[in-house]
């Protein structure tokens, strides 16, 4: 059945699919919606869980991490100045091996102030060792949360999926809504194993020696290593069953190509188009996608992007004194690769700033008139 | 600890099964929070140094008879204080800061009436020597000298004159303030103690004053006894009484024919007692003072009381003469005065005006301008200024004769007196054991304006052992953000055709909804009212308390020393202290 929604309703949609019995969340633009949706629906008694309204993200989390630790499925969603109150618990999330799903609306971090689409707020938190998944569109939006579930509860990792603010969060799109009855084949109900136990009573998280923390440290590396093939296995469970896949990566018109586009989000729709016109002018061009964060997905990177001259990676992101963050996980991907290609960083789209296919052909241009590599990111500003 | 450490799964986390309360955290701080009570400004005030927050907090809680118990310890009184006392302790009242000050006097009154017929647990210590003590006069002063005397474990023989106990309480305050019921309970709460009691007969004539020699010590509280005079022509007249008198005969059972229009002369309580007297006898009354209102020594609530029963107040007039008119009715004539500067005692002069004067005719008048002390029965050296003459430690010239009351120099209200008895107690235990040369009083104090307690010095009297003294806490110390706003509750009074009938008490005291309300408003400033504030906001969950035996227990091996109990405490009760 197809309806007519924006991302965040799809991302609430999802979350009533998977029958998720406890969501903790506090409002913030522009995720909201989902919050606003969530409620709605569990004072119809369309949701059969538990919306549990908290006084902050950090006890969002907090509440999930719990919850999750009873054997249920959790969802949360936040955004901006929320996932960064929530930083601390995220790294507990992870450590205590909590399969929690949570959607990030991608927006700017203060200050200055705003409420405009910019990744950063998900990307700065890299190393909480979360699982992470950009998201192009609602559809997308709807799917990964899915996907997400399957992913989490196999791994015992928490999932985070990123939806741009407005462009995906608020922009209405058709989209395609499973039937209850496969996401429930998908993702059948779980009962997860139950670290609290009323009739055992016990405390997670007491202190550890060096030696023991390194180790738990390392047996959670190995765990988000393995996502690389789980959300691969993932996915081509959702395709088969759905009819629709993603793929960890998505090569665009990238077998004969010389020259690559990265994008991740919602910016890869329109660069689909640019590449079009830029094909159809004579040009070598393809186009990446990057879908899975973390883990980083090395070897298919790595793979996709054999051969090729030049790439000019699009980040909606600076991390301030090094370049696009995107750009720089990719250049160390591919750093081990034989007469790997030169890699541009990109910056374009920050603060909500519209990336039009013209944006992206100027930027196809400018990378394709280069020679030389070049370190220091590339603003791309109205006047460029 | 028993850690369980999983490898069996690349998912597993570390989990306890034993418990964290091997660590003792209590050792990181710095601080530890102490219980510390301050004394609350209404109990600072209160002459007679009662425990009012503590009493307001079990009375609130139902446990009337603690509550009872607890005022026992130092007023043996609550039942007539509860009805007649000026209650200085409301004027005080922090609340009244905030909002409206609590009504700690009907809250006595409530504690005493719910009471009724409880036995309390109040007994006598041991006291090998027993020594024998004489308490002349059965006022106020001396009841609580006999009182606080046989609870310091001393023989006590009280002599009266009149055939009654009760003093002032009995004969001067009419029975539709203070039900003669209500006095008799109370005295035979104190003579339960067992008490020698000797009426009828009056030291000085009956009894001779050397009889009193066989004592080991006396305390003298025989009051006034003498009505002061106007001095102007015409006062001896048949139609004009002496207000003492007329309350005596009223209160004897007497009903006295004083005529259709009666003129009070005088603004203190004893003319208000009359003026009121009078109006239930069935005159119409016209109160003359030569001051304003604003100057009236009577108990404010008493002045509001007399004019809502319809009581004319004429102010700013002197009598300066009284004649009989043919029709046998009386005339006075009065100067008029106005006020102009300030007398000893901080109160404004009345000065005549010249040549202007006003004449009123009556049925009668009733002067109630004062009373002096009869000291025609002790010996001279005893006097000085027409009272007895008493150092601070309330000792005469003879340092076996003590005295208080209304006899000596003080304030002449029933809370005074009864204070004077209670350090007059404490002063004659002392004689008696030979310590009169340490400064006891200072350590017993509550506050600064001379109360004492009777707890306190019975925990100290005999090792020495002085508890701490209890600073008076301040308003901007405690936390009013945990209070809400409310309205002072008032006793429902008898309306006033009913009231006008006869004698019948006017105060209808508080109903037992209306005495929770009223308790739950007092602050309890600087006293634990077991609010559980501490208890609740506390981190770590290391406070418990009983409010049952009242006490207050923090686990200081898990205490880091946070602060947040100090700080959420509205009544300035936790304090950090810095450990050394």
């Amino acid at each position: 059945m197809k309806e007519f929604m924006t991302g965040n309703h799809a991302v609430a949609r999802a979350v009533r699919l998977c029958r998720t019995p406890l969501i903790a969340a506090y409002p913030i633009t522009p995720q909201t919606p989902i919050y606003e949706k969530l409620s709605e629906w569990e004072a119809s008694g369309e949701l059969k869980g538990i919306m549990m309204r908290t006084e902050s993200e950090h006890s969002a989390m907090a509440a999930c991490i719990a919850a999750s630790l009873t054997g249920v499925r959790t969802f949360t969603a936040t955004s901006s100045q929320g996932i960064a109150l929530m930083h601390e618990m995220l790294h507990f999330a992870a450590g205590c091996r909590v399969p929690v799903v949570m959607a990030n609306v991608n927006r700017l971090l203060a200050a200055p102030w705003g409420f405009w689409a910019d990744q950063l707020d998900s990307l700065s938190q890299r190393d909480t060792g979360w699982i992470q998944l950009y998201c192009e569109n609602g559809q997308e939006s709807l799917d990964t949360v899915i996907q997400a579930y399957k992913i989490a509860e196999q791994v015992y990792l928490p999932v985070m999926l990123s939806l741009e603010a407005f462009f995906v969060s608020h922009f209405m799109e058709v989209v395609d809504l499973p039937e209850q009855e496969r996401v429930d084949r998908f993702l059948p109900p779980i009962d997860l194993p139950h670290k609290f136990d009323i009739d055992k009573p016990g405390f997670l998280v007491p202190v550890v020696s060096s030696e023991l923390y390194r180790k738990y440290k390392h047996m959670a590396q190995i765990s988000v290593d393995s996502v690389k093939e789980i959300a691969v296995r993932v996915d081509q469970e959702f395709k088969k069953e759905f009819g629709r896949g993603y793929g960890i990566i998505e090569p665009v018109m990238l077998d004969d190509a010389e020259v690559v586009i990265v994008t991740a989000g919602s910016i890869t729709s329109t660069a689909r188009l640019a590449i079009k016109d830029l094909r159809k002018q004579g040009n070598k061009i393809g186009l990446l996608k990057l879908r899975l964060f973390r883990p980083f997905p090395v070897e298919a990177v790595r793979v996709a992007l054999r051969g090729k001259k030049k790439i000019a990676v699009i980040d909606r992101n600076i991390s301030l004194g090094c370049g696009g963050i995107f750009c720089q996980e990719l250049r160390a991907a591919l750093v081990h690769s034989p007469d790997h290609p030169l890699t541009y960083s990109y910056i374009a789209g920050i603060g909500g700033t519209d990336v039009t296919p013209e944006v992206i052909q100027k930027i196809a241009l400018d990378v394709m008139s280069k020679n030389e590599p070049t370190d220091a990111p590339i603003w791309v500003m109205e006047d460029y | 600890m028993d850690i369980k450490y999983d490898f069996s799964s690349e998912f597993a986390i570390p989990i306890s099964y034993g418990s964290s309360e091997v660590i003792e955290t209590g050792k990181w701080g710095f601080e530890k929070p102490e219980t510390a009570f301050m004394t609350a400004p209404c109990q600072e005030t209160c002459p007679a140094g009662n425990a009012i927050p503590q009493f307001l907090y079990l009375a609130g809680e139902g446990r009337s008879k603690e509550a009872l118990e607890a005022i026992l310890k130092e007023n043996p009184f609550p039942g007539v204080c509860g009805r007649v006392c000026f209650h200085p302790c409301e004027n005080n009242c922090h609340r009244g800061q905030y909002d409206e000050v609590v009504s700690i006097s009907a809250m006595e009154r409530y504690i005493f009436d719910v009471t009724s017929n409880h036995h309390p647990d109040i007994h006598p210590i041991s006291n090998a020597d027993s020594k024998q003590v004489a308490v002349v006069g059965s006022g106020p002063a001396g009841l609580s000298a006999a009182y606080f005397l046989r609870l310091l474990g001393y023989r006590v023989t009280l002599f009266e004159a009149r055939k009654e106990l009760g003093g002032v309480m009995r004969w001067g305050i009419p029975e539709y303030r203070l039900p003669k019921s209500i006095l008799k309970e109370e005295i035979e709460r104190i003579l339960q103690l067992s008490i020698d009691v000797k009426t009828g007969e009056k030291v000085g004539k009956e009894i001779p004053f050397e009889e009193l020699d066989r004592f080991n010590a006396v305390f003298l509280s025989s009051g006034t006894g003498l009505s002061l005079s106007l001095g102007i022509e015409g006062e001896d007249l048949k139609k004009v009484w002496r207000g003492g008198d007329i309350l005596d005969r009223i209160n004897s059972g007497d009903k006295p024919r004083i005529g259709k229009e009666i003129i009070v002369i005088g603004g203190g309580n004893t003319a208000m007692d009359v003026a009121r007297s009078a109006l239930r006898l069935g005159s119409r009354v016209i109160v003359a003072y030569r001051r304003t209102r604003a100057e009236m020594p009577a108990i404010e609530d008493e002045i509001r009381e007399a004019e809502e029963e319809g009581v004319r107040f004429e102010f700013l007039l002197l009598p300066v003469k009284i004649s009989v008119l043919k029709n046998r009715r009386i005339r006075v004539k009065f100067q008029r005065m106005r006020l102009r500067g300030w007398d000893q005692s901080n109160r404004h002069k009345a000065i005549p005006i010249k040549g202007e004067f006003l004449t009123l005719e009556a049925d009668g008048l009733i002067k109630a301008v004062g009373e002096g002390v009869d000291l025609s029965w002790i010996p001279e050296t005893l006097s000085k200024n027409s009272l007895i003459n008493v150092n601070s430690s309330l000792t005469t010239s003879n340092p076996k004769i003590f005295a208080g009351g209304d006899a000596i120099d003080q304030p002449r209200t029933i809370v005074t007196a009864i204070a004077s008895g209670k350090k007059a107690a404490i002063s004659i235990d002392l004689y008696l054991r030979g310590c009169t040369s340490e400064d006891v009083f200072s350590k017993i104090r509550v506050g600064n304006k001379g109360a004492l307690s009777m707890e306190a010095y019975l925990s100290g009297r005999n090792g020495g052992n002085w508890s701490e003294l209890k600073e008076v806490i301040s308003y901007p110390q405690l936390n009013t953000l945990y209070f809400e706003h409310s309205k002072r509750v008032e006793m429902s009074k008898l309306n006033r055709n009913k009231a006008l009938k006869g004698f019948s008490e006017v105060n209808l005291g508080l109903t037992s909804d209306e005495a929770g309300i009223s308790a739950s408003r007092c602050f309890s400033c600087g006293t634990c009212n077991y609010c559980y504030n501490c208890y609740f906001f506390c981190p770590e969950g290391l406070i418990s308390l009983d409010p049952l035996h009242q006490t207050k227990t923090v686990d200081l091996d898990h205490c880091k020393g946070c602060g947040t109990c100090a700080k959420v405490c509205p009544r300035y009760v936790v304090l950090m202290k810095e450990l050394s």
